[in-house]
């Protein structure tokens, strides 16, 4: 650049500067309102929607999709497109290194590659062109990010439609341009602006039909148990679901009864100080995601074939701790089903669910001995078994309801010979979950919450009460 | 009184001159975008007060990581707006500092005399980044480890030296203890370090030159 | 290079809103960081770690009247994300069949923290560390510690027997 023209430039700056304003307070006071906008934004993300809870690390989960910060999923997609491609896809660090380096470079060197001196919108079609498809297109890879490659009936269809929209039409268009300024020189203005325009459509138009034809597939959030009260009751289901077969539901089990093939096994009672202060919570850990295949122990952590993870197993020893060691305390945990009012029915949702999890599901699962009567879904409840069905709404004898009540239902058959034992069968049910079965079955055994409602009778005020009814009309 | 103590300071600190030089500057006259540059400021100056006061319950350490974090957002007050913060304003500082990029790009304030504070603020965007990347590894949770396990992968793709990018990124062959402490130095002090320099740079860059303007049919 | 002075007052009653307007917005940023930034600071200065239970000591029948019988339990506290398990110690000392009628001592030295051990032949709880010494009936008899042992003043002795002394963490 010659001295001529970085004069004009600084005598241009100048006046620029006259008719302009003050550092402070002018542009201060506009950068202090933008920063309170910011702040307060920020005080609601942290309050409406706050960081989401993760679980714990679990270099044995191999079905874990991994996912980065949301502002490198363009290169994440860029990258997978890439792979699609046969040949080139498979020289991989020309995708992950060469073309975002050369990016890089090339827009760190910017000042020294477009050397036109004019600043001005309409002198400078190409650089501004190009950046806004590359923009739009960053913009598009984040979004489509989550849309496979390949549909799972193996089509390549959503890849190569990706491929068209995120790398083609974008690479086409800044070729053309690129064109237009350097061969064929006298493109007007207006063709390149709308050649940009073009290609930012139909790369932002097939975004939205990928996004319409190709669903993301659904992620299956689980809940994570932060705070000791939760990770104790998720402990506790586990437990039940996974260990009371064989420990009972106190862990003080040393005979094994009741399950095929361990019989009459002798094992240590794990609810004993013998095993709690003897091992630490790594051991006991790590004794339930290897088992103790010796001796009948079949592993439970992912790791080895099971089917927990290690915050599912963490939760375990948790719930071991603060429920049987005497050197622990625990904190006051949360009821198992929110306790029902007077006239309230009772919702497979709220609270079936969850006492179905804790007393009936350790047995109650596929592949268990249980006269194929399986509990986890409310489905499953009506519909499975044996001598289905086990329950029927508006029935007191249901056999559901009959052998948590205790009374074996005889064989018809043989009436001296027991068909279905009384459940659970190493313990009773109290009186308040037996009641809580009978009304939800009495009441038409509602599913949701919502359903529940609507058949709960609201106890009718004004019997006595002194306040007056917001509905009574005043004379 | 008040007076005679400023005046005491002003002959040793120059208070005067500063407020001149750097306060009392003309500029021409602002737009709206122009405030990007400060926004990313303010941000860098929220994420590391949030950040100071992260690490006084967080441990980098993977037996203790996810549950001192978890602590922190539960168990100490207002644990969960400080994180909050931080992980948001994370986001936010990309985002902000992207479109500053982009703002300074498509008025061409990176053209004479302002080459070089340009480049400078390419530094600072990939530096951003690399906080974001290494920030995002600390939590020590199945998100990160997964992410930060493909990530520095990518950058063991680097034709012959791959291999050798990558033990250094982790600290050896597989993500480890030395990984997350490792991502923790760069985090707090490695990255931030070179965060400040390059800023105070930019920003005496930007009180020599001035403001750009934005340009009009004369530029 | 001035703009000043084509407005005149207004221009200057303006630019003092704006500085106004500044130091506010400032400061309730400064506000809204910073009080939050203390109670996140100061918190554990807050929670209250008192816990209390009933703990098992022994067999009553097994403590010999007049001669102290030493034990040990272990509490485990959560302190943020990580367990601490501190032990504590005692000696009982019964001094007739009365169960009531039993002192329990803290075996934590009252000077600076160390653990006292009976010495049977000197009839003195000896501290390791500085040489305190207490006599039998937990009174100072010698060497720095400002005060007797402390007891645990709460205990029973259960159906089955068993001694439980009272705990509660400070």
């Amino acid at each position: 650049m010659d001295n001529e023209t970085k004069q004009k430039i600084n005598k241009r700056y100048e006046r620029e500067l006259n008719r302009g304003e003050r550092f402070w307070p002018d542009s201060i006071f506009k950068d202090l309102i933008v920063s309170l906008g910011i702040f307060v934004l920020l005080i609601m993300l942290a309050t409406f929607i706050g960081v989401d809870a993760q679980p714990r690390v679990d270099p044995s989960d191999t079905t874990y999709i991994p996912r980065p910060e949301w502002y490198f999923l363009f290169l994440f997609k860029f990258l997978a497109i890439y792979g699609q491609i046969p040949v080139l896809g498979k020289i991989e660090w020309l995708a992950t290194v060469a073309v975002p380096g050369l990016v890089i470079l090339v827009l760190a060197l910017m000042p020294f590659i477009d050397r036109n001196p004019n600043r001005y919108y309409g002198k400078r079609v190409l650089p501004i062109s190009v950046m806004a498809i590359i923009v739009v297109d960053i913009v598009m890879l984040t979004i489509m990010a989550d849309v496979p490659t390949v549909t799972e009936n193996g089509s390549m269809l959503p890849g190569i439609l990706q491929a068209i929209a995120g790398m083609v039409i974008p690479l086409v268009a800044i070729i053309l341009l690129f064109l237009m300024t350097f061969v064929f020189r006298k493109t007007s203005t207006k063709t390149m602006i709308w050649t940009a325009a073009i290609s930012a459509i139909l790369t932002i138009g097939l975004t939205g039909g990928v996004l319409a034809w190709f669903p993301v597939p659904a992620t299956t959030e689980t809940a994570v148990a932060t705070t000791l009260v939760d990770q104790i009751s998720a402990g506790q289901d586990l437990y039940s679901v996974n260990c009371v077969e064989c420990h009972g539901d106190d862990g003080k089990v040393t005979k094994i009864e009741g399950v095929k093939g361990l019989e009459g096994k002798l094992i240590p009672a794990i609810n004993s100080t013998d095993v709690l202060y003897t091992l630490d919570d790594a051991t006991l850990a790590e004794v339930i995601a290897y088992g103790r295949p010796e001796a009948g122990m079949t592993p439970f952590g992912k790791a080895y074939g099971g089917q927990l993870s290690t915050s599912d197993i963490e939760n375990i020893v948790t719930f071991m701790r603060y429920t049987w060691d005497d050197r622990f305390e625990a904190p006051k945990l949360k009821p198992l089903y929110p306790p029902l009012a007077a006239g309230e029915v009772p919702s497979y949702d709220v609270h079936i669910a969850p006492i179905v999890k804790r007393y009936c599901l350790s047995c109650h699962q596929a592949g268990k001995q249980n006269n194929n009567y399986l509990m986890d879904t409310y489905d499953d409840i009506l519909k499975t078994g044996d001598q289905a069905p086990n329950v029927t709404a508006g029935d007191e004898n249901s056999t559901l309801l009959k052998v948590i009540e205790g009374t074996p239902i005889p064989d018809p058959k043989d009436p001296t010979q027991t068909l279905i034992r009384a459940m659970p069968p190493n313990g009773h049910m109290s009186p308040d979950i037996i009641n809580v079965f009978k009304l939800w079955i009495m009441n038409g055994m509602p599913q949701t919450a919502e359903d529940a409602a609507k058949l709960s009778v609201t106890p009718t005020p004004g019997a006595g009460s002194t306040g007056t009814p917001a509905t009574t009309p005043t004379p | 009184m008040w007076k005679n103590v400023y005046e005491w300071l002003d002959e040793r600190l120059g208070l005067n001159d500063l407020y001149k030089n750097l306060l009392d500057r003309p500029e021409p006259k602002g737009n709206w975008w122009n405030t990007l540059g400060s926004a990313a400021l303010f941000l860098f100056i929220l994420q590391g007060v949030t950040g100071i006061f992260l690490t006084v319950y967080y441990t980098p350490s993977p037996d203790h990581a996810y549950d001192s974090i978890n602590y922190i957002m539960n168990g100490v007050a207002f644990g969960w707006l400080i994180r909050g913060i931080h992980h948001w304003g994370a986001t936010l500082m990309v985002v902000v500092v992207f479109i500053h990029m982009l703002r300074v790009f498509v008025t061409a304030s990176f053209k004479y005399p302002r080459e070089l504070t340009w480049l400078i603020g390419i530094g600072l965007f990939l530096v951003t980044l690399g906080m974001g990347f290494t920030g995002y590894l600390l939590p020590w949770n199945q998100q990160s480890y997964w992410a930060t396990t493909v990530g520095t992968q990518i950058a063991g793709s680097v034709p012959f030296i791959g291999d050798f990018i990558l033990k250094v990124l982790r600290g050896g062959s597989d993500l480890s203890a030395l990984t997350l402490q490792r991502f923790f130095s760069a985090h707090i002090w490695m990255l931030p370090a070179a965060l400040a320099g390059l800023i105070g740079v930019h920003l005496y860059l930007i009180i020599k030159h001035g403001e750009s303007n934005f340009p009009s049919k004369e530029d | 290079m001035s703009d000043e002075g084509h407005t005149g007052r207004n221009e200057i009653s303006r630019r003092d809103f704006i500085k106004v307007t500044t130091g506010i917005v400032g400061g309730v940023i400064g506000l809204a960081v910073g009080v939050p930034a203390i109670a996140y600071l100061l918190d554990p200065a807050f929670k209250s770690g008192a816990k209390e239970a009933w703990i098992p000591i022994g067999k009553f029948a097994d403590m010999q009247i007049g001669q102290p019988y030493a034990f040990s339990f272990t509490r485990v506290q959560v302190n943020g994300w990580e367990r601490t398990s501190t032990s504590h110690g005692g000696f009982v000392i019964r001094k007739s069949d009365n169960p009531t009628d039993t002192v329990i001592f803290n075996s934590r030295c009252t000077h600076l923290g160390c653990t006292v051990n009976w010495k049977a032949d000197a009839q003195a709880f000896i501290c390791p560390c500085h040489d305190g010494k207490f006599g039998i009936n937990g009174k100072v008899l010698g060497g720095p510690p400002p005060r007797p042992l402390d007891q645990f003043t709460d205990f029973r002795v259960t159906q089955d027997g068993v001694l439980e002394i009272y705990y509660k963490e400070s």
